[in-house]
């Protein structure tokens, strides 16, 4: 493990209210170095970096970045820091712990994309991410890092903190914008895309805290480093949500494409509870279940498609044999029950049906045809559904079902001896 | 505690008390003619200070940012952090999602439900208006598991027998 962790480097080491601890720290260089670079040369760095999203979906964020910095203004960017995939913690210790880093990586989106306005928007069940965030907007006012002509080269940017107020569609990107524009947070239909039609109807940037703080070292030291941590089709370092039985729970940054086997026995200590690995889900209730054969798969997002699995957002969550597997997955049905936002037909039913069988399921009262029909629903959610919360809804619990040895008959996953 | 019911709904209205007024009515002034891209900040700063929002503030909130009524009413039902009936002057949201399952959160939600006296399956405000207890989604701290939060206060790896400590009534 000799990789130097750059996104947690200031995380514990610098109080988070101050900005003149930031600047010590290497605070405010990444922006006077893209100012030197300029917002193309700016853009063709993440572009050639290939700088996956971190927020779930993967997409380039160079791509994003591109075709907005070419749009006409006004255009928006915006962080989402609305974090509520279950599993996930990386955007709240990144903001509680280093909240100008995120006001810097802003800085430098807008000024590559030529926005003049920007907002963060951050989970309402965060007081403290959004505080300290706040205050570091209103220092970075007062200091002319925002507001009007920036380091006195040209380019004026204000930035707002939205708090959200409790939905998880919200970090659904399109959702938010209706969030913000002030209305319930029903995702739109794609497309059009946010980088043509966005926030206000106008070309936007949305990205996950993490991608942006990404942004910070790669201008700073560069491509060929960037290039050099992780597998080349999703370079970069990665923050790992590690959580569930393990010895040592936490958040982990290390090179893309690290195994689950150095995350679990490695900075995780090894598995508690009986000891034994049942399985880990990845990606969070709308990820999957994996199983101990996976254990030497590389953790990025090409690596995962070849075992059917998912990083998302990094959630790493481990299940020892002893887990009651049915509570599990009667608390991932009954999370997209609730969280549907109900405007479509396939999500909306299909989440309700499928709570209603995994509750039979986890009752011991399966009726003969539930768990086809758990399938087909899955499916119809998967294929029909507007937003990914529909088409992921049904993946964990599937995952489950086939890969944990689910047997009709006695009502048990073979994988999970627990005396049910 | 004593044992105690859920507050009714039923055609609550809210009491202002005079101070609470003059704080309501700052807010309603500052958001004046801001539109809807405002309305959630204002929502969120106009509860602060009243709790939870009822027809008549929710139809005062529309006229001073001057959006119809029904969107104010719809964002309220749409959103899980705000009210549109009375709930305890402190909230207690006790994480019984994934990780905290996995480190003991069911007892800490019946921990919470006995010493509140109320339903561990769906939580309810306290009789005497103190506390509202909600059984929540994943709130992010999946690290400290099991996870609570009273009001803005976060509590990590919590224990049962700490419960009624950290509730204690109210101060
Ligand atoms: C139901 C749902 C919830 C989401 N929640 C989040 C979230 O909390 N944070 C986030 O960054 N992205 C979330 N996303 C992904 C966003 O839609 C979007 O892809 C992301 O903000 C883009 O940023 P990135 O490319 O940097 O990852 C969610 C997507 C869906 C479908
Ligand atoms: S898939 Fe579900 S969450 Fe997404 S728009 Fe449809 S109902 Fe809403
Ligand atoms: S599961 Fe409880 S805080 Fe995440």
């Amino acid at each position: 493990m000799t990789y130097q962790p750059v996104l947690t480097a200031r995380l514990g080491k610098i109080d988070p209210a101050s900005l003149q601890d930031y600047e010590a720290a290497g605070g405010f260089q990444a922006l006077a170095r893209a100012v030197e670079l300029g917002p193309k040369a700016i853009v063709e760095l993440l572009r050639e970096a290939y700088l996956l999203g971190r927020g779930g979906a993967a997409f380039p964020a160079g791509i994003k970045w591109k075709a907005v910095s070419e749009a006409p203004a006004p255009k928006y960017v915006i962080a989402n820091a609305d974090e509520s995939e279950p599993g996930t913690f990386k955007d709240r210790i990144l903001m509680e712990g280093d909240p100008f880093a995120l006001v810097e990586a802003m800085l430098i989106a807008a000024f590559a994309v030529g926005a003049e306005q920007g907002y963060i928007y951050i989970r309402g069940e965060y007081p403290q991410a959004i505080a300290r965030v706040q205050h570091a907007v209103n220092t970075c006012y007062n200091a002319g890092y925002l507001g009007r002509n920036i380091l006195g080269a040209g380019f004026h940017f204000d930035l707002e903190v939205r708090k959200g107020a409790g939905a998880y569609i919200c970090g659904e990107e399109t959702a938010l914008f209706e969030s913000i524009e002030g209305k319930r947070g029903f995702p739109r239909l794609k497309p059009p895309f946010p980088t043509e039609c966005g926030l206000f109807g106008r070309p936007t940037v949305i990205n996950n805290v993490e991608t942006l703080l990404c942004v910070l070292p790669l201008v700073l030291r560069g491509l060929d480093w960037f290039k050099s941590i992780g597998p080349e089709k999703s370079p970069g370092p990665k923050l790992y949500c590690l959580s569930g039985r393990v010895h040592r729970p936490g958040l982990v940054e290390a090179p893309m494409g690290t195994t689950l086997r150095t995350l679990i026995y490695d900075y995780g200590g090894g598995v508690s509870g009986s000891g034994e690995l049942g399985g880990v889900l990845l990606g969070g209730a709308a990820g999957v279940f994996v199983t101990p054969e996976h254990l030497d798969v590389s953790l990025d997002f090409a690596g995962l498609r070849t075992i059917d699995a998912v990083l998302g957002s990094g959630v790493v969550m481990v299940f020892d044999t002893s887990v009651d597997m049915k509570a599990v997955l009667r608390r991932i049905a009954r999370f997209f029950r609730h969280e549907s936002c109900g405007k479509c037909y396939p999500c909306q039913l299909g989440t309700q049906r499928q709570h209603e069988i995994v509750e039979r399921l986890a009752a011991g009262r399966l009726r003969s045809g539930d768990l086809l029909a758990l399938r087909e629903i899955g499916q119809t959610m998967r294929d029909a559904s507007i937003c990914g919360l529909g088409q992921t809804a049904s993946g964990a619990i599937l995952s489950a079902i086939d890969r944990f040895g689910f047997d009709e008959h006695t009502g048990r996953f073979l994988r999970f001896d627990s005396n049910w | 505690m004593t044992t105690s019911s859920s507050v009714s709904p039923t055609a609550a209205h809210l009491h202002l008390s005079p101070r609470q007024a003059t704080a309501v009515h700052a807010i309603l002034r500052r958001y004046r003619g801001k539109g809807s891209a405002y309305l959630l900040p204002c929502l969120h700063d106009v509860q602060a200070i009243t709790g939870w929002l009822d027809a008549d503030l929710a139809a005062q909130i529309a006229e001073s940012l001057d959006i119809p009524a029904v969107q104010v009413h719809n964002v309220i039902e749409f959103y899980a952090l705000f009210y549109d009936h009375p709930v305890g002057r402190t909230i207690v949201r006790v994480c019984d999602d994934l990780a905290c399952y996995l480190a003991g959160s069911e007892a800490i939600v019946r921990a919470c439900a006995a010493h509140l006296g109320l339903d561990p399956e769906h939580g309810g405000t306290t009789a005497d208006g103190a506390f509202t207890l909600e059984i929540h989604p994943c709130l992010g701290r999946c690290e400290q598991a099991p996870f609570l939060m009273i009001g803005d206060e976060a509590h990590g790896f919590v224990r049962p027998e700490q419960v009624p400590a950290l509730l204690g009534g109210e101060a």
